[in-house]
């Protein structure tokens, strides 16, 4: 008892009580998490985008050096293997580790078939080099080919695959996810913060509809992994978000928050689920974009890329829209 | 064997969600605590609202009891309010609810719940034989099968902590998905006056940031049944919106287009040559500017123009414009906004349209209207925000509508939607009265 700092050996005591101790990620919550994933993965794996004008939605990840663009990819792939791997080269480098433009395909560990949706990785954007402001047209519209080499002297392939020079609806990019580190999306420079506000405009103007995602979320200040079940209602992560409305401009539903696996080797239910639930939302952003596009143009496009399932899929749309 | 609930971390948090994102604390759990009605009693005596859960062969159900429970050894004389959801253990995990008046008794280890309503059914457990007696209404409302020698595997009761407000919480709960599905469904059967035109367009007018595109991404959220982000939005020194968009929604993924259009234009400022040009407004309203005509702030669109419609007829016209501000700086107008918004309302009353105003971003949604969901609160009417929209641009005050879109929210939520549907219902009825007033041609 003296240990205890109590000096008396008989004490009166007012109340008594007994509490469980209860594990935040317990196995029920583990058992549930995997639950969730499973549901997420088949939503996914059955997804067809918006009437079936494309096989497949090509996402592209745009921010700064060291965001974790490349590493989101890495994940995405990992929990489709079912376990941790890692093909995209990643790291810290100030000047950036990626220096080509590469469009990854993913196959499902399951059955082998790929996935309806190609990430699209590129060069981090930093105020000086990086990503090229120019390039970002060009890569909208689907002009660079997987391992496109980024080069200072701007010499860019024309149209792919096609020879009137009009950008087919599949090689297109459907959805724009903007990629940053959750610690330091606060502090971003004054010509970063410019930068993407004028890439929005080039998104704007395409209709290109774009998603945000933050990065590195578990390395915020005060956040545990038992709190990543519900991390949008963590008051750091609120703060971060809040932080991105206000300097971006994004709205707030909008932003998701992810934790890439970094050095993990086995995955994790509940950085599975913070993933999946991205992905989900960037797949239901690019329906919305092919829902957007003018459908007249739908048609020619496939057309011209010849793929008649396409077309007669454009071509349905555009007459169930004109006769009333 | 512990005490620990038996539903699954992701049955529970759908209850949890159900009952308005409260927690449940398990208080009593007949596998372990014994199957007896007193034991039952004791434990749950003087703990608020509870919720007994019931385990039967494929469904869980429950029950909510608001009631306080303050002396549980008598019945429950008075009728309570509680109601009753079951869950279906299926691939679906469809939840259904019935709102009952429900007396509660205890008998020889009966616990029994006598409906108001419904004289002579009623649920009943039998806690010694475990057995189960499932009444009709049940059969009918929650899809809970009934056999004549049922029997419940477990019976729990939780003790629901953080209910924000008690008055009209059940309300809410309950009636809120009733009413929001029965709007759906009265905007989905809506047709224009006299079929005149098939669809109706409603145009959105307002400041730089007020909500427009916002409102008709909600929209058609409700009708996809998910958050969708069709028209770009976010906040930025400019109109985020710099193209005109005839939006037309279709009634889930591959359904049937609805019977209005929402047109979306770009923001108003109050400088000048910046934002939406006024003079671009006479040729909305007309019909006379396609889809996707990109604004220019400075220039006006001419009949020139390449995509220019010249000679719109009464399908391509705006039918109602409704007026878009956020409801937080309602009061903060400045006068050179104030003047342009009476210059573009001289065009409109020209045009003889219909006009709603629509005031979003409103900070508690359950504030709005009254508890049968008819009609907006009379605290929210005399603030000073409606009584503004009124002076300054002479809408009726039932007209003025309040919603707050999905632009910070990740999960649909029924009284959002009321709020949103019952917009769009007004929509249609001032635009009825404006489509019934036309001199016939």
């Amino acid at each position: 008892m003296e240990k205890l700092g109590l000096s008396q050996i008989y004490i009166s005591f007012q109340d008594c009580e007994v509490f469980r101790c209860e594990d935040l990620l317990d196995k029920r919550k583990m058992s549930g998490l995997t639950e969730l994933k499973e549901s997420l993965l088949c939503a996914i794996r059955n997804y067809i985008p918006y009437g079936g004008l494309v096989h497949k939605v090509r996402i592209l990840l745009l921010g700064p050096v060291g965001a974790g663009k490349s590493s989101f990819f890495n994940s995405v792939r990992s929990i489709f293997r079912g376990h941790v791997t890692n093909q995209a080269l990643v790291g810290s480098d100030p000047t950036g580790t990626s220096e080509k433009y590469r469009t990854y395909f993913i196959k499902d560990g399951k059955d082998n078939n790929t996935l309806p949706f190609i990430l699209c990785d590129t060069m981090g954007l930093s105020e000086k080099e990086g990503l090229d402001m120019d390039d970002i047209p060009y890569i909208l519209e689907g002009h660079f080919p997987d391992k496109y080499q980024f080069n200072s002297l701007k010499l860019r392939p024309k149209g792919i695959g096609n020879h009137t020079g009009c950008p087919l609806l599949k090689d297109r990019i459907h959805c724009v996810a903007f990629v940053f580190s959750a610690n330091s999306v606060g502090q971003l420079s004054h010509e970063m913060v410019e930068k993407i506000k004028r890439i929005r405009r080039e998104l704007i103007k395409s209709d290109v509809v774009h998603v945000v995602l933050l990065t590195h979320v578990d390395t915020l200040d005060l956040i545990t992994k038992g709190d990543l079940i519900d991390v949008y209602k963590c008051v750091p992560v609120k703060l971060q978000l809040e932080a991105v409305h206000r300097k971006l401009g994004f709205a707030l539903s909008d932003i998701f928050v992810v934790s890439n696996y970094t050095s993990e080797w086995e995955l994790e239910p509940v950085i599975d689920v913070l993933i999946l639930s991205a992905l989900k939302e960037m797949l239901r952003a690019a329906d919305d974009f092919l829902e957007n596009f003018p459908l007249e143009k739908t048609v020619v496009n496939a057309l011209n890329g010849e793929d008649a399932a396409a077309a007669a899929a454009a071509a349905k749309s555009l007459q169930s829209c004109v006769t009333p | 064997m512990a005490v620990t609930t038996t539903l699954t971390w992701n049955e529970e948090r759908s209850f949890q969600k159900l009952l308005g994102n409260v927690s449940l604390r398990l208080l009593y759990k007949s596998s372990v605590h014994g199957r007896s009605t007193v034991e039952m009693q004791n434990r749950c005596r003087c703990q608020g609202p509870i919720v007994t859960v019931i385990y039967h062969s494929n469904s869980i159900f429950g029950v909510f009891t608001l009631g306080h429970s303050s002396d549980m050894s008598e019945s429950f004389i008075e009728p309570n309010a509680s109601f009753f959801f079951s869950l279906q253990k299926n691939e679906t995990m469809e939840m259904k609810t019935v709102v009952l008046n429900s007396t509660v008794t205890f008998y020889h280890n009966n616990l029994t719940f006598y409906f108001s309503s419904y004289y002579n059914q009623k649920l009943s457990l039998n806690f010694e034989e475990s057995r189960i007696y499932i009444p009709r209404i049940f059969e009918e409302e929650l899809i809970v099968k009934s056999h004549a020698k049922s029997t419940f595997l477990e019976c729990e009761v939780f003790r629901v902590e953080g209910i924000k407000d008690e008055a009209g919480y059940i309300n809410r709960i309950t009636r809120a998905t009733q009413h929001r599905n029965s709007l759906l469904a009265d905007v989905r059967a809506y047709s224009p006056y006299a079929d005149l035109v098939s669809e109706i367009r409603i145009l959105l007018l307002g400041p730089v940031g007020s909500g427009k595109s916002s409102f008709f991404n909600s929209v058609k959220s409700i009708f996809q049944g998910h958050l969708t982000r069709q028209a770009i939005v976010g906040s930025d020194v400019t109109s985020i919106t710099e193209q005109y968009r005839i939006y037309s929604i279709k009634d889930g993924k591959n359904g049937q287009s609805l019977p209005f259009m929402l047109c979306d234009s770009m923001g108003l400022d109050e400088k000048e040559g910046v934002g939406l040009c006024v003079d671009d407004i006479p040729h909305i309203l007309k019909g006379c500017v396609p889809d996707r005509y990109e604004f220019s702030p400075q220039k006006p669109i001419t009949p020139k123009h390449p995509t220019f419609i010249t000679s719109p007829s009464l399908k391509d016209r705006i039918h109602c414009v409704a007026y878009v501000f956020d409801i937080n700086s309602m009061d903060n107008l400045s006068s050179k906004m104030v003047a342009k918004l009476k210059q573009i309302q001289k065009e409109v009353i020209n045009c003889g349209v219909a006009q709603v105003a629509l005031l979003t971003k409103v900070k508690n949604c359950n504030e709005v209207l009254q508890d049968n969901f008819l009609k907006m609160n009379k605290a929210m009417i005399s603030q000073s925000q409606i009584q503004n929209v009124n002076k300054i641009l002479g809408i009726p005050l039932s007209r003025i509508l309040v919603v707050d879109n999905y632009a910070s929210e990740r999960e649909m939520d029924p009284v959002k939607d009321i709020l949103i549907l019952s917009a769009l219902k007004q929509m249609f009825r001032a635009t009825d009265d404006f489509l019934e007033d036309l001199p016939l041609e």
